[in-house]
């Protein structure tokens, strides 16, 4: 528990807060309760897929179809509540194509051995095609309030969808660090190799981690639904993208073995608040995709560079035990003909 | 001679080839129009930009890199022709400009790529954000900043119609040609000549797949890692950049968000081309064929009455086939070649 | 201290008419159509520690490897305990009691240690913690459990390697190399341990290239070459030159390789190629040294010594390096390797996988790599190409079916003719080769040796860095043994011994203490 304060994760709170205080002295709307959590609203969906994208990242592997499978349970579940079906159960479809499309993915990766990006990409053409295919290229444009009802019910003064992203938030951080099976996905992203060789069903972890990205697509799929209210054609559009970013920017190394959804969290958080500061700072919308580019880059060079330094480090410390062990050897010395 | 015409015919390149001369013959059974040259050369106007930028993404897809914001660059590109155009430039040189712009967009990424060991895919991500951004925000930031626009009310309206009114002498790019040979196709053939002397007979070229296939090696041998980066870099946002042009002049509109959805067939065509995605494999030629392999299979797809909303499932469907294929091919190939050393050095005790 | 000593006494017992433990016979494994074990027939006895002997490519790595399940043979079998098996996986082997530990230890370095320990295995937390505080005591392993494992000394990840088979209760450890990353005081250690091990019953493979070690902890020594045993008898009944003449072929003499005729003087005359002084990074110290033309200098010292992080930095691939570094005479000023190969200077990386060849590539390209700039201005003539790599192929006797031939095909001694070819493309003045002939087989290794002759004949000056001992002796005008870092002795020809310098090697110094 100790090391989160040492973490990349903290840090980022910190940028989080130094962020609220600086555009709150721009503009101090931003300071009231009601904007803070207006942005801890709408960073819902964001921080459901950034922990999806977050389990294959874990094993070292990228999946660029999160947002096409939010998109294409979100049409399904539009499709199914305007055709009547009863919410529980349009949900529950919704969950099931989001886990398939996801195991389709897993399936591509693990079995046939296509690499990740190009099985992704692969699958990101196809679901989008699909979503347009069903939709015959419109919106859905009204939704049963049934389920736009969840997106405003409040309990104890806080927004129903807030409780249950955070009850998911730590069921999922307390399943990666206890259950044993859970701590195959970091092996798996440190090691693959050595992981194959201890014994850890290096196929089946990777199968879940696919299809666990499908299964959060597919929950943010539901609220967002419920809250956004009608189905754009562009559900989903460039989201797997920006829970990559999330991602990157909360501390889960691309390289894999490092992360936790406190990170997805944090970084999902923090992208959401920089969109929605700029409103307040009156910079127009379209330079969201600017910024949060730039944040991204920048995040990934400072990576880099305190990865550099740590190298540095303990490239010294190792000099100097060697230059110690020297010191100490009686039969170091330097020319004997 | 013969044996060399026999080994080509082993190739990849030859096998997509065949493929496009039986698509062709399939397409044209199902709608007689394809059969007509003429009108075979001007469907290609409608694919050449996702060529344009497949193929200088062939070269960094060699060097085991990859550059996915080059449908930012042909948006970016766009907007930069359009908006100095308006302020007042010469369409011709707006033109330039906007290349220009596109191969400091490539540098970009290039020199970040060179200059961190983080993976191009994230670096390119986040420059895919940046450029879409930029491009956006570019006539707004324009108007703040005070420039002002020849006409109109300002660049902020430019902002979601595009800028049309483009001379007709740049239209043409798109809308004429020589004889039966479309401009955009001639800048595509010409465009992939000089890529492919530049890739299969230049010391630089040579670069890219020593870097691909042995990086280390690569800095072992002394061969300029760094400098062959960037430069390729900028060759894929030049890349990105001519099929924005092209596209602008298709249109007759710049647009900041052209290209946005030609990403999935841009790599489509790469990997299908035979570019290996970890480095070290990948031909100009192959990338060309597959490039006309994909276009016309969307122009069929569409004269066949399907949507064009279909068309990305199968490009999707047909992008995890072929590599998967390639992957059992090579596997299947190597056990029997494993088998047949067996059986020779048993032979010989 | 580090001598070959008789194998001490314990409960090995070589008459004993047991099963053995493991029964490995006629197994062969194709790799990329090419052979690299031809009916492999190997047994290990209870408590037996039985090294397998072989330069690299000799096959005993793939030969553990598949009896550890990581590979399957294309013919043969495995008897465990008698009984016929076939191992599909890893997991399948150490269900059988076979525990490898790899040269490169598999470690997750994000993980802690007790996770690394116990990940993928089934068995109780509480149990197992108590488990492993016994055997880390009995082993020696110093870290505590919750650790990041990434930050273990490479010794000590060794250890917890051998920590994770005895958890699964291994009854046959294999130790992949264990101590080339290891100090003397570490490899020590170590051998107590396993001689500790060997007396409970438990069968070790020790595969390893180093003579004097095998012949320390060993009972038994299997020597492999290309892929076949030559050799295999009790330690007792062994010593070094005989170990050394099986690794070579049969009608090679040991000796065979010609002492230089040039005169001592003429080659003191001669100007100085290479000046390196003062030179200092992290892994080594105060280095100073001159190579004159036409002159061979070997660069003796265990790995671990410092001697390729030495050459790197000669050749400025280290940018952290201090020091000032003279090639013929220029000073190379910043650690720059192109500028050091303009100037005269090239390298040949000790792992040439890693950094001297591309091997899914043809050969020809590996060849040329370094001199593209010279081969036309703009674009690069084929021709020119071709008539380039014809020269080499013909002066290294390299054989492969066309200069196109991917890299990956050809045997290892060629793959190291082609990446010597690309060394002296550029026509140097002063080659650094760094284990030439690892891997080699050996009439591969007599042209490379020939080589080296023909280029100080042409005035060409070498450094040599080799840990075989005797190639060093044999081919060297003088020789530099290094340990931790520092340059403690130099030799001239006429004093040059192999026991002076596997003395030196170890940091020992004088005669006494042989």
């Amino acid at each position: 528990m100790s090391r989160i304060w040492r973490s990349r994760e903290l840090l980022v709170f910190l940028l989080l807060i130094l962020l609220v205080l600086v555009v709150g002295l721009i503009n101090p709307n931003f300071w009231r309760a009601r904007s803070l959590m207006h942005i801890l609203n709408s960073s819902l969906i964001l921080i459901l897929v950034s922990i999806g994208e977050m389990f294959v990242i874990l094993t070292r592997g990228i999946d660029v179809s999160v947002g096409a499978i939010l998109g294409l349970s979100a049409v399904i579940l539009g499709v199914a509540l305007n055709a009547g079906v009863a919410l529980p159960l349009a949900v529950l479809l919704a969950l099931a194509v989001s886990v398939l499309a996801g195991m389709v993915n897993a399936v591509g990766i693990t079995f046939l051995r296509v690499p990740p990006i190009i099985m992704t990409l692969g699958t990101l053409g196809v679901y989008r095609g699909l979503m347009l295919i069903i939709t015959g290229g419109s919106w859905i444009e009204t939704i049963p309030t049934s389920i736009k009802f969840f997106a405003n019910w409040h309990i104890l003064g806080v927004r129903f969808f807030i409780w249950v992203t955070l009850v998911i938030v730590i069921f999922t951080a307390l399943l990666l660090r206890r259950f044993k099976k859970a701590r195959y996905l970091y092996a798996v992203g440190d090691n693959e190799e050595g992981a194959r060789l201890m014994d850890i069903p290096v196929r089946k972890t990777l199968f879940t981690a696919y299809t666990l990205a499908g299964l959060f697509a597919g929950i943010a799929a539901i609220i967002f639904v419920a809250q956004i209210g009608f189905v754009p054609m562009q559900a989903g559009n460039g989201q797997e993208l920006r829970a990559i970013a999330a991602d990157v920017l909360g501390g889960v190394n691309l390289t894999g073995g490092v992360g936790t959804p406190l990170s997805a969290l944090v970084g999902a958080i923090f992208l959401t608040a920089v969109d929605s500061a700029l409103v307040f700072v009156k910079v127009p919308g379209y330079w969201n995709n600017a910024v949060g580019g730039a944040i991204l880059l920048a995040a990934v060079y400072l990576d880099y560079r305190v990865r550099r330094a740590v190298a540095a480090q303990q490239r010294q410390a190792r000099a100097a035990v060697r230059k110690e062990n020297n010191h100490l050897n009686p039969s170091t010395r330097e020319e004997q003909a | 001679m013969k044996a060399h015409v026999l080994k080509w015919m082993k190739t990849w390149e030859f096998g997509l080839a065949v493929l496009l001369v039986l698509e062709i013959l399939v397409l044209g059974a199902i709608n007689p129009t394809f059969l007509n040259l003429e009108n075979l050369l001007y469907s290609t106007s409608d694919f050449t930009h996702i060529l344009l930028a497949a193929l200088p993404l062939t070269l960094i897809i060699i060097t085991a890199g990859i550059d996915i914001s080059g449908v930012s660059i042909m948006g970016l590109a766009s907007i930069t022709l359009g908006l100095t155009w308006v302020a007042g430039v010469n369409i011709f040189i707006a033109m330039f400009i906007a290349l220009g712009v596109g191969i400091l967009a490539g540098m970009f990424n290039g020199a970040f790529v060179a200059a961190t060991d983080v993976n191009p895919l994230v670096i390119t991500l986040g420059s895919l954000f940046m450029f879409a951004g930029v491009a956006m925000g570019l006539p707004g930031l324009l108007d703040a900043l005070g420039f002002k626009a020849y006409g109109a009310a300002g660049f902020a309206a430019y902002m979601y119609e595009g800028i049309s009114g483009l001379p007709h002498s740049f239209n043409q790019i798109a809308h004429g040609g020589i004889g039966w040979a479309p401009y955009p196709l001639l800048i595509v053939l010409v465009f992939a000549a000089f890529l492919g002397v530049i890739l299969h007979k230049t010391r630089f070229g040579r670069y890219l797949y020593l870097i691909g296939v042995n990086p280390d090696a690569a800095r072992y041998s002394n061969v300029p890692v760094k400098s062959t980066l960037i430069t390729v870099y900028a060759l894929s946002g030049l890349g990105a950049a001519l099929a924005g042009v092209v596209l602008t002049s298709y249109f007759t509109s710049a647009r900041s968000d052209l290209g946005k959805e030609a990403l999935l067939s841009i790599i489509t065509v790469v990997v299908l081309g035979g570019a290996d995605i970890y480095g070290g494999k990948g031909t100009i030629v192959g990338t060309l064929l597959a490039g006309f392999l994909i276009g016309f299979l969307r122009q069929g797809l569409l004269a066949m009455g399907v949507t064009s909303d279909v068309v990305p499932v199968v490009v999707g469907a047909l992008l995890i086939l072929v590599v998967a294929l390639k992957l059992f091919v090579a596997a299947y190939n190597q056990r029997r070649l494993n088998q047949k050393a067996l059986k020779m050095s048993e032979a010989r005790r | 201290m580090a001598k070959p000593a008789t194998p001490s006494p314990d409960h090995y017992d070589p008459q004993s008419d047991k099963t053995p433990l493991v029964e490995l016979k006629n197994i062969w494994k194709v790799f990329a159509g090419v052979p690299v074990l031809k009916g492999i027939n190997l047994n290990l006895r209870p408590g037996e520690i039985h090294a397998l002997l072989g330069g690299n490519g000799s096959g005993k790595s793939t030969t553990m490897k598949i009896l550890s399940g990581v590979y399957i043979p294309e013919r043969g079998d495995i008897f465990i305990d008698g009984q016929r098996r076939v191992f599909h996986s890893p997991n399948e082997a150490h269900k059988s009691g076979i525990y490898m530990v790899p040269q490169e230890p598999h470690i997750f370095p994000h993980l802690s240690v007790e996770e690394n320990l116990l990940l993928g295995l089934d068995i109780d937390v509480g149990e197992a913690r108590e488990k492993i505080t016994r055997l880390a005591q009995e082993i020696g392993f110093e870290s505590g459990l919750s650790e990041e494992a990434g930050s273990l000394s490479i010794a000590n990840q060794q250890l917890l390697e051998i920590i994770r088979g005895l958890l699964r209760n291994a009854q046959i450890l294999i130790l992949d190399e264990p101590t080339s990353a290891l100090t003397f005081r570490e490899v020590e250690h170590l051998f107590n341990r396993m001689r500790t091990l060997s007396q409970r019953g438990i069968g070790i493979f020790f595969i390893s290239h180093r003579l004097n070690e095998v012949m320390d902890i060993s009972h038994r020594i299997s020597v492999l070459r290309e892929g076949r045993i030559v050799l295999a008898a009790p330690t007792s009944e062994l010593n070094s030159q005989k170990l050394v003449r099986a690794m070579l072929p049969e009608d090679a003499d040991v000796r065979e390789v010609e002492r230089r005729a040039r005169s001592a003087q003429s080659r003191e005359a001669s100007e100085v190629a290479l000046d390196v002084q003062h030179l200092s990074s992290d892994a080594f110290q105060d280095v100073s040294f001159q190579v004159r033309a036409g002159e061979v200098v070997g660069l003796a010292g265990l790995v671990g010594a410092g001697r390729t992080e030495v050459a790197e930095a000669v050749v400025g691939l280290d940018p952290h390096a201090r020091g000032r570094v003279f090639i013929k005479g220029q000073d190379v000023k910043k650690p720059d390797a192109r500028r050091s190969q303009s100037l005269g200077l090239v390298y040949v990386p000790e792992d040439r996988h890693a950094h001297g060849i591309f091997l899914d590539l043809p050969s020809l390209y590996t060849m040329t790599a370094t001199i593209l700039d010279r081969l036309g201005r703009y674009l690069i003539s084929r021709k020119q190409e071709e008539v380039v790599g014809d020269s080499y192929r013909e002066q290294l006797s390299i054989r492969m079916n066309s200069l196109y031939q991917i890299a990956r095909t050809l045997s290892g001694g060629n793959q190291q003719k082609v990446v010597l070819a690309k060394a002296l493309a550029s026509k140097p003045d002063v080659i650094i080769l760094d284990e030439p002939t690892r891997g080699v087989d050996a009439s591969a290794r007599q042209d490379v040796y020939h080589l080296i002759h023909r280029l100080a004949e042409q005035g060409v000056g070498i450094l040599l860095i080799s840990s075989e001992l005797e190639e060093i002796v044999d081919l060297s005008d003088r020789i530099l043994v290094m340990y931790q870092g520092r340059i403690i002795q130099e030799t001239q020809r006429a004093d040059i011994s192999l026991q002076k310098i596997m003395a030196a090697a170890f940091g020992l110094q004088g005669e006494a203490s042989l």
